[in-house]
Order: C-alpha cells, then sequence, then structure tokens
C-alpha cells in the first residue's frame, strides 16, 4: 500500500496550489517598491496609502457594496417565498420550482447577461440607472438563497403553522415565531453566499454595467490591463478582508455553521 | 390557493428576466445586422453559417472546447484523491481542510487570476526561481499561452470538482473498500470496480460544473492569456460590445453552448455505461 503513504504529500500540495496565489497578492501589496517584485523590497502600507486616496477606486468599492446588498436582499425575499412554496406543494411541482430556481447557476453566466443586455436595449433602458447591473445580480444570488433556506426547512412540517394558527396566532406572529426561526440559518447563510457571489461577480457586472461606473472587479480589471504598481495588490487585499470580515460577522452574530 | 401567491415573484422574474432573455438571444441571432440599429429586420441562417464557416473562429472554439476539457481532467486528477483524503481524516482535519477549500472560493476571480499573473509572469515568482537556480536562462513561457490559461482555470475551478465528490465519498459506507480488498481485488481494481461506481455522481456533477464554468470563463483567459490566447467568451464580448454585432455575436455565444451542451450529454451517456460493469 504505498498509495496512501503518498496522498498526504499529494494533498498539501494541492492545498498549497489553492492558497498560493492569494498569499502572494496579500504579500505583494505590502511590498515598498514601486513595482511588483517577489519577494518584496521592504515591507511598507503606502500602496493602501495610494488605495485610499484613490477616488475611483473608492466609488466602485461602494457601488459593489450597495449592488450586493441591494441584490441579495431583494433575492431574499424572492427566494425565501419560493422555498416556503415548495414546502406547501407537492413533490412533483417543488421539483419543478427546485429546477427553475438553480437554473440561473447552471446557465453560463457570461450567456445570461448578454441576452439581459438585449432585453434592456429592447425594453428601451438599456444599462441606464443600474436597473440591468441589478437584475443580472438578483440571478446571481437568487439560486444561493433558495438553496440554503429550503434545505433548512427540509424537516418542516405544514401543520406547524396550522397548529399556530388554531392556537390563536395571527399570520404574522405564526410566520415570526415559528416559520423564521425554523429558516434563520438558511437565510442567513443563503444571504452571506448571496452577497460573497455579487460582490465578486464579473461577467454580469461588465456586460450589464452603467456608463461610467464599475464595481471593485471591474476596476481592478482595467487597472490590471494597464498597470502593475502594488496598489492592485492592495485593492484585492482590501477586498478579501472585506469578505472575510463579513463572514467573521454573520458567524458571531447569527451563529450559524457551515455544515456544507 | 393563496399560497400560490407565494411563488408568483420568482416564476415572474425568471420569466422575464432568464426566458425572455435566452428566446431573445436566439431570435436576434436569426437577423441579419444593421448598421443604424442593433439588428436588421428578416429572417437569416447567414450568421450561422458565418460561424461555422469561418477558419479562425472554428479554431477558437475547438481552442475554447480543448482548454476547458483539459481543465476538467486536471481538476478531476487532482480533485479526486484530495476529496477522498478529506473523507478519511478525523473530524478536525477535515474541517481545516474544508476551509482552505473553500477559502479560494470567497476570493474574487479577479484578484486569483492577478496572483497567477504574478507566479506566472514573465518577470514572475517561478521565473525569477528558475533564473537564481540556474535552471534556465531565457523566460519561461508560462503565461500568454494556454498552458498558463489551464493552470489558473484549475486553480479557479477546483473547489467546484472536489466538494461534490467529497460530498459523495463521505456518503459511503467506510467497509465497501475493505470488503473489496478483503475478497482479494488489488487496491487498484476496488477503486475501479466498487469506489468509482459509487462515486460517480459526484464525479459527474463535479465535471460537468468545471466544464460550463471554464468554457465560458472570461476573466482568467483575459488576464493570463493577455490577448495573445484568445477564447470564444472573449470574441464573443468583443463582437458584442466593440464591435457592435449582436446578431454576429449572439450565434458566437449559441454555437460555443450548444457544442458544450452537446459534449456534456455525450459524457453524461457515457460515463455510467463505462463503469456500471
Amino acid at each position: 500500500m504505498n498509495m496512501p503513504r503518498l496522498l498526504p504529500v499529494l494533498c498539501c500540495a494541492v492545498y498549497f496550489f489553492l492558497l498560493a496565489p492569494i498569499l502572494v497578492v496579500v504579500l505583494a501589496s505590502f511590498n515598498a517598491g514601486a513595482f511588483l517584485t517577489f519577494p518584496p523590497q521592504g515591507l511598507s502600507l503606502r500602496w493602501y496609502r495610494t488605495f485610499f486616496h484613490n477616488a475611483v477606486f473608492l466609488r466602485a468599492f461602494i457601488e459593489s457594496m450597495e449592488i450586493a446588498v441591494a441584490a441579495t436582499s431583494i433575492s431574499a425575499v424572492i427566494g425565501t417565498m419560493a422555498a416556503l412554496f415548495s414546502m406547501r406543494t407537492t413533490p412533483a411541482l417543488a421539483n419543478i420550482v427546485r429546477l427553475g430556481m438553480t437554473l440561473p447557476l447552471v446557465l453560463p453566466e457570461v450567456l445570461t447577461a448578454i441576452g439581459l443586455l438585449f432585453f434592456f436595449y429592447a425594453m428601451g433602458i438599456g444599462v441606464h440607472y443600474s436597473v440591468a447591473l441589478l437584475v443580472g445580480h438578483v440571478l446571481l444570488t437568487l439560486p444561493f438563497i433558495y438553496i440554503n433556506v429550503s434545505t433548512s426547512l427540509r424537516s418542516f412540517d405544514p401543520s406547524w403553522e396550522l397548529a399556530a394558527r388554531s392556537l390563536g396566532a395571527s399570520p404574522f406572529v405564526t410566520f415570526y415565531r415559528v416559520t423564521m426561526p425554523l429558516m434563520k440559518s438558511g437565510l442567513t447563510s443563503g444571504c452571506l453566499f448571496g452577497f460573497i457571489v455579487s460582490f465578486d461577480a464579473f461577467s454580469t457586472s461588465f456586460l450589464l454595467k452603467d456608463v461610467g461606473t464599475a464595481t471593485l472587479p471591474i476596476q481592478l480589471f482595467d487597472y490590471l490591463r494597464l498597470n502593475f504598481t502594488p496598489e492592485a495588490a492592495a485593492v484585492s487585499t482590501f477586498s478579501i478582508i472585506v469578505t472575510f470580515l463579513i463572514v467573521i460577522m454573520t458567524k458571531t452574530i447569527f451563529g450559524i455553521r457551515f455544515t456544507k | 390557493m393563496r399560497k400560490y401567491l407565494l411563488i408568483v415573484p420568482a416564476v415572474v422574474v425568471l420569466l422575464v428576466f432568464l426566458v425572455i432573455p435566452y428566446i431573445d438571444i436566439i431570435f436576434i441571432s436569426l437577423h441579419p445586422a444593421a448598421d443604424d440599429r442593433p439588428y436588421g429586420s428578416g429572417f437569416t441562417l447567414r450568421n450561422y453559417v458565418q460561424v461555422l464557416t469561418d477558419g479562425y473562429l472554428v479554431h477558437q472554439t475547438a481552442m475554447t472546447l480543448w482548454i476547458g476539457l483539459v481543465t476538467t481532467c486536471a481538476t478531476l486528477v487532482l480533485g479526486f484523491p484530495v476529496a477522498w483524503f478529506m473523507a478519511h481524516s478525523s473530524a478536525r482535519a477535515r474541517a481545516i481542510q474544508q476551509g482552505i477549500v473553500l477559502m479560494p472560493l470567497l476570493v474574487g476571480i479577479v484578484v486569483r487570476s492577478y496572483g497567477w499573473t504574478v507566479i506566472l509572469g514573465n518577470n514572475g515568482i517561478l521565473n525569477r526561481l528558475a533564473r537564481d537556480i540556474g535552471l534556465t536562462r531565457s523566460v519561461l513561457p508560462l503565461m500568454y499561452n494556454s498552458l498558463g490559461i489551464v493552470i489558473a482555470l484549475t486553480h479557479v475551478f477546483l473547489p467546484f470538482m472536489i466538494l461534490p465528490i467529497f460530498g459523495t465519498i463521505r456518503s459511503l459506507d467506510p467497509a465497501l473498500f475493505l470488503a473489496g480488498r478483503s475478497l482479494g481485488a488489488s487496491p487498484a481494481i476496488t477503486m475501479r470496480r466498487v469506489i468509482l461506481p459509487l462515486t460517480m455522481p459526484g464525479i459527474q456533477s463535479g465535471c460537468v460544473l468545471v466544464f460550463i464554468l471554464s468554457v465560458s470563463a472570461y476573466v482568467t483567459p483575459m488576464l493570463i492569456g493577455g490577448m495573445r490566447v484568445k477564447t470564444m467568451p472573449m470574441t464573443v464580448v468583443n463582437t458584442l460590445i466593440d464591435a457592435f454585432q449582436w446578431p454576429f455575436g449572439a450565434a458566437q455565444a449559441l454555437v460555443l453552448s450548444a457544442i458544450g451542451a452537446l459534449i456534456v450529454l455525450v459524457f453524461f451517456r457515457l460515463t455510467p455505461l463505462r463503469w456500471s460493469r
């Protein structure tokens, strides 16, 4: 049995492969030199200072946050309603709903974005007012909300709601005191996944963004095509830190656990 | 009947913003081009003929699909052992490994591709290392070619291969492997005749996900290939946004998707037959 002896070595190599580019970016962001060299020529936070004084990147960051929050909120309502419907209907219909709700995840992102681009031009709106961008991000986040909420409601029995109602609770109280606590963890992790997917999305934003605006990944991409300073690494590291802070915050506030 | 109100918003969103736009793509691809509008009137198949007969586009489509296939194979070869190892680790070690596999997904695709340009570039870490230890005097061509694109895509999509396979291996009875062994089968035979068929659902969903994602990838080939290697998604975006040729771009995108879907179908038809005995 030679295989099991080699297996841990191979796995460690793969884990290194997975983490290496991320580590490289983080380390490069503390480079004191004007060019991306490795190992860094001295440590410095100068590229973070440059970044925090760069209005273009900051505006892109705020744009990304706004879109991610707005899209995730809209998806949270629509996705949760669909998940609640799946619990109350026949298995056959629930299956169709599941297929439909995961469709945006299976279809190529570029193709969906192209479709939306055509569609909004035909509507006469085009990419103005970020409507197309928002709709694109809702489609990106919707499957994650639906999958997570319906997973957490898998053991849910609709008769519990009936019991609450027959005991005199109003529909609102029933939802708030019975249904909501059961799906809270699924909704939280769904929103978290949705937010991250939207925050990092590229193709959808690239095709649907309004003229003159940009999300952070787009701005970074544009910058990288012409520049090679470590400022890009500082921007990248900043977006990594933001994502991790959001994950940790969600985890401590809502106490969710990532089981799968 | 009030419960049906719950599904109305989802149906409206999916119908209006997904189904209709996809029909619209097909519709537009069947129209001739126009100078003053996105597309002209009257139906034509010329866009498709043009995509399928243009030698440059055919070559590029083949290149894109090839990169997708190689990436899928690479993620499978690297991902399966990792998923196997993860599933057979202690609870604590497994949690750490799951964290490592999930972490890249929290980092944006632009950032990760950028990381690879720093590693693979002509003046990047690997090339400097090779020069410093005297391995080579010339520049190793790691970037601006399909090799670099495959390396970066393998990294970007590896978690999508590991996680579904890990899921199916976890649901297997650990005694199965021992049973195969105790009945006299070698580890290789046990793996091929017992474990592989049982983990096939995970392998299938991993392969399909990685293949679709890497064939339609835009950012990574763009940053790593540096315009010197062109894949179809880049050409489609160019045709649509820069050249403003909507019907032609739509036809390009649909031809690529159709061939991709066909390959996925063939893959689904071949795999269970091959492994079920």
